[in-house]
């Protein structure tokens, strides 16, 4: 079948099939556009900045796409990230040391991480379930702790955690966060850095052929001998981790940490990233250099709507909507091509 | 006068022809025997009249009017019931929810008027004179009585021609009695049947006229009391395969695979040595329990006494990876369930099992696994046309292969072979045989399980029939053959003689 229709359309089908496993680029590249067009006068340093602000979400939706990889959901990353950020705020405080805070924030958020996982690839609990009860106890941690432990930890501020700027080390975390490298955002390129190690991770290691194998079929997976339980045990501890990492990042730009209103809806943001780059919520299909452009698909959409002074709060409605028409476009295109190959036949 | 009448009907899948021009007509008032090998054909042919598969070409005719792109709702309505082998009950509703889905009586305003249904399921249980309360869940039914449940579904809306796939499988002596004499009655008032049964004596009881399909075609039909179950036998199987000559005896070497008082889910105290380089066939009825005792050698499921050894070192409490790890494979039955990872490549399909054993070595060197691929692609002769094609666009036969690659790759001795022609094409088939003997001639330890007799004929060295859940008896290549086999997995010789 394929190779008969070489020749005229082959054109055309190139660029399908360009289009079928690429299009989180040609979405990203067409709302870039349209920033382009309603900024007036589009900078180097505005197109940076969309790096800058996707990579917090972005590192985070890289986990979530491993998780969904093998089908599964993680909807507590949004509390976990209120969470973390908030403690490695505190630990900042106490330690006055850069390094030691972004340890403890990836191994922090790994151990949150390890929770869903034990529960979910161990127990066998539903993890829609499982990440639902461990969202309302994260964030509920992040804000009780905020209140209960002592005012100097968490910067004396009453409600945030904020990190102290009487620290030695504050300028230079301060500097990290907010700081550019050849004009370009520090987070922006530990944001590609991050991308890049779990392209490859997915692409091109054992491990990350596992993930995709128990996605597509845990029980073929299973009868081939991947410890599935194991595999997803280890997806929800390095999606924990990158919230960790995100974490880092979010307390490094902002300077500190609202537990009630940090992370909120990033869960969603990240499901969002993960399915407009083209990963399947059943499992098993997919790219992770898509996520990225996911997620910056949601940051150019912030711009605009900011760029055109619209009110931010039709905000969601627009990224909601972008959603389903693109895939409205992924399904409903194969269905369409099917009943014209049909047709043909009949 | 007849019922049905389907004629040229023709149907592939995927490119693989598994009814080419066959034709079926069916009589008011008859019970018709469809009869076939497992794979003939007769399951897609009733899933065309039912509107479960759009059929390629052909013409069918029910009750006088011609149908045309049928659905499995407009097929219930004109009279035509399918009972299907594999049961669709609804566990969590009632026996009378059940009965009634789709087709629930209402009063005027919509409410489900829950008495009637009651009332006439007890009604029609009555009249079939089976003992059973509307009100009980379906989940608490046994076997049997979810069958004849089914049935009785089948029933009540008054179809005109019932097909009945095999329901004497999980019935006893007496409910068969029952259930033939049910037939009988409906036969009288007539309603017509198409009966699929592998079962000589329940052919030759209950149906007046038979259809032979082998290999996705017609081979012919008639009167059941103008012929006897040899000759029908010998429609079904066809003239013995010219490939017989394949076995050759060869030499065996020590004793690779142990097995001492082994037991599991659905078999018990197996005793077992096999030698390298043999070839060991394992047969039964299904659920016999000699698939049940590859599983378990495998590690998908628990053991519960005994012990393997593999290599005189003993295989360390059951998993997967350690059986792995002890050499032993096994290519799993239903491949679309257990084998086919649908969103990968060929390549990919193939090194996964082999991935687990080596997974510290992080990164997958493409070349290398490329290399082994085609390596295996040329032994097996695999017909694909580049390993990054995905493994749904490949044959049944072909898709086989890749997966027996899967399992080569993993350096595996002792190949554990669970129904691998299932779903194949026979021109495939003799290739898979082939490649079987030929993995025993360079030292590979086979155990392939399988219910078709003639397939073990052709590879075993030796066969293990499984009856209930223990070997009943061993039979030498040359002592294999259809009817003792079949003799002893039905065990008509009532004999246990130990081996």
């Amino acid at each position: 079948m394929k190779t008969e229709k070489k020749g005229t359309s082959s054109f055309a089908s190139a660029i399908s099939k360009i289009w079928s496993q690429y299009s989180f680029i040609f979405v990203c590249l067409i709302i870039f556009i349209v920033y382009a067009l309603t900024c007036n006068g589009l900078t180097w340093n505005g197109a940076m900045n969309i790096f800058r602000h996707s990579a917090v979400i972005g590192i985070i939706a890289l986990g979530m796409g491993m998780v969904c990889l093998t089908g599964e959901i993680d909807l507590s990353v949004g509390s976990m990230l209120a969470l973390v950020s908030g403690f490695s705020v505190v630990i900042f405080n106490v330690t006055d040391n850069i390094l030691l805070t972004l340890l403890f924030a990836i191994i922090f958020g790994a151990v949150c991480g390890l929770v869903n996982g034990v529960l979910v690839g161990g127990v066998q609990m539903p993890a829609f379930i499982v990440t639902l009860a461990t969202m309302l106890i994260y964030r509920s941690f992040a804000q009780y702790f905020c209140q209960h432990i002592p005012k100097e930890l968490c910067g004396g501020g009453s409600s945030v955690y904020r990190i102290a700027s009487d620290k030695a080390a504050f300028q230079s975390f301060y500097d990290f966060g907010n700081g550019k490298i050849a004009t370009i955002p520090i987070v922006g390129i530990i944001l590609i850095l991050m991308t890049a190690l779990f392209v490859y991770i997915a692409a091109c290691t054992k491990f990350g052929k596992k993930i995709y194998a128990i996605g597509s079929n845990a029980k073929a997976a299973v009868m081939s001998g991947i410890n599935v339980n194991a595999v997803k045990i280890i997806v929800f501890v390095i999606a924990g981790a990158l919230v960790g990492v995100g974490a880092f990042l979010w307390i490094s730009m902002n300077g500190s940490a609202d537990p009630a209103t940090t992370g909120n809806s990033y869960e969603m943001y990240a499901i969002a990233a993960v399915v407009l780059g083209g990963i399947s919520m059943s499992g098993g299909k997919g790219k992770c250099l898509g996520i990225i452009f996911g997620a910056m698909s949601y940051t150019i959409i912030d711009k605009i709507i900011v760029a055109l002074k619209m009110d931010s709060l039709i905000n969601d409605a627009i990224k909601g909507i972008i959603l389903i028409v693109v895939i409205l476009i992924q399904v409903a295109g194969p269905q369409i091509k099917a009943k014209l190959a049909k047709q043909k036949i009949g | 006068m007849s019922l049905l009448k389907m004629e040229g009907i023709c149907k592939a899948f995927n490119g693989v022809t598994v009814l080419s021009n066959v034709r079926l007509s069916v009589g008011k008032g008859e019970v018709h025997a469809l009869l076939g090998e497992n794979g003939a054909g007769k399951s897609t042919l009733m899933n065309i009249l039912t509107g479960v598969h759009a059929r390629d070409k052909g013409s069918i005719t029910f009750d006088g009017t011609s149908l045309e792109n049928i659905t499995v709702k407009h097929s219930e309505e004109i009279g035509i019931s399918f009972v299907h082998q594999e049961l669709n009950l609804f566990n969590d509703l009632k026996v009378y929810e059940n009965i009634f889905l789709c087709k629930e009586y209402t009063n005027k305003i919509g409410k489900l008027d829950k008495k009637r249904m009651k009332q006439e399921a007890k009604e029609l249980f009555e009249r079939l004179g089976v003992p059973m309360n509307p009100d009980a869940m379906v989940s608490d039914l046994k076997t049997s009585e979810k069958q004849l449940l089914e049935i009785a579904k089948a029933l009540f809306f008054e179809a005109k021609l019932l097909i009945l796939d095999e329901p004497t499988t999980s019935l006893n002596n007496d409910e068969i009695d029952h259930l033939f004499s049910i037939v009988n009655k409906l036969k009288g008032q007539g309603t017509s049947f198409i009966f699929i049964s592998h079962k000589m004596p329940e052919i030759f009881a209950l149906a007046d006229r038979y259809t032979v399909f082998r290999n996705g075609q017609y081979i012919g039909s008639g009167d059941i009391k103008d012929t006897n179950p040899e000759e029908i036998t010998k429609m079904m199987v066809g003239e013995q395969y010219s490939d017989e000559d394949l076995y050759e005896p060869r030499e065996n070497g020590d004793v690779v695979l142990k097995l001492k008082d082994f037991s599991g889910t659905g078999f018990a105290h197996v005793d077992m040595e096999v030698k390298k380089g043999q070839i060991v066939g394992l047969t039964g009825l299904q659920g016999g329990g000699s698939s049940e005792l590859m599983q378990c050698i495998f590690g998908s499921t628990p053991a519960y006494g005994g012990s393997i050894q593999a290599f005189g070192k003993t295989v360390p409490n059951h998993s997967i990876h350690k059986a792995m790890k002890s050499k032993i494979a096994m290519l799993a039955a239903n491949r679309k369930e257990n084998s086919v990872v649908a969103d990968m490549n060929l390549l990919e399909n193939m090194y996964l099992a082999e991935h687990t054993l080596s997974a510290w070595h992080f990164h997958i060197n493409k070349g290398k696994e490329q290399k082994k691929f085609d390596a295996q692609k040329k032994s097996l002769n695999i017909k694909a046309q580049s390993s990054a094609d995905m493994i749904t666009s490949l044959s049944g036969g072909n898709q086989q292969k890749v997966f027996l690659a899967r399992w080569l790759n993993t350096e595996a001795e002792i190949l554990l072979l669970d129904n691998p022609t299932q779903g194949i094409d026979v021109g495939a088939k003799a290739e898979i045989y082939k490649l079987i003997l030929q993995l025993a001639k360079s030292g590979k330890t086979v155990l392939i399980n399988t219910l078709e007799i003639p397939e073990i004929k052709k590879v075993a060295d030796y066969c293990a029939v499984f009856y209930n859940g223990s070997i009943i008896k061993i039979l030498n290549h040359e002592e294999i053959d259809e009817t003792t086999v079949m003799m002893y997995s039905t065990n008509a010789m009532n004999t246990k003689e130990d081996n």
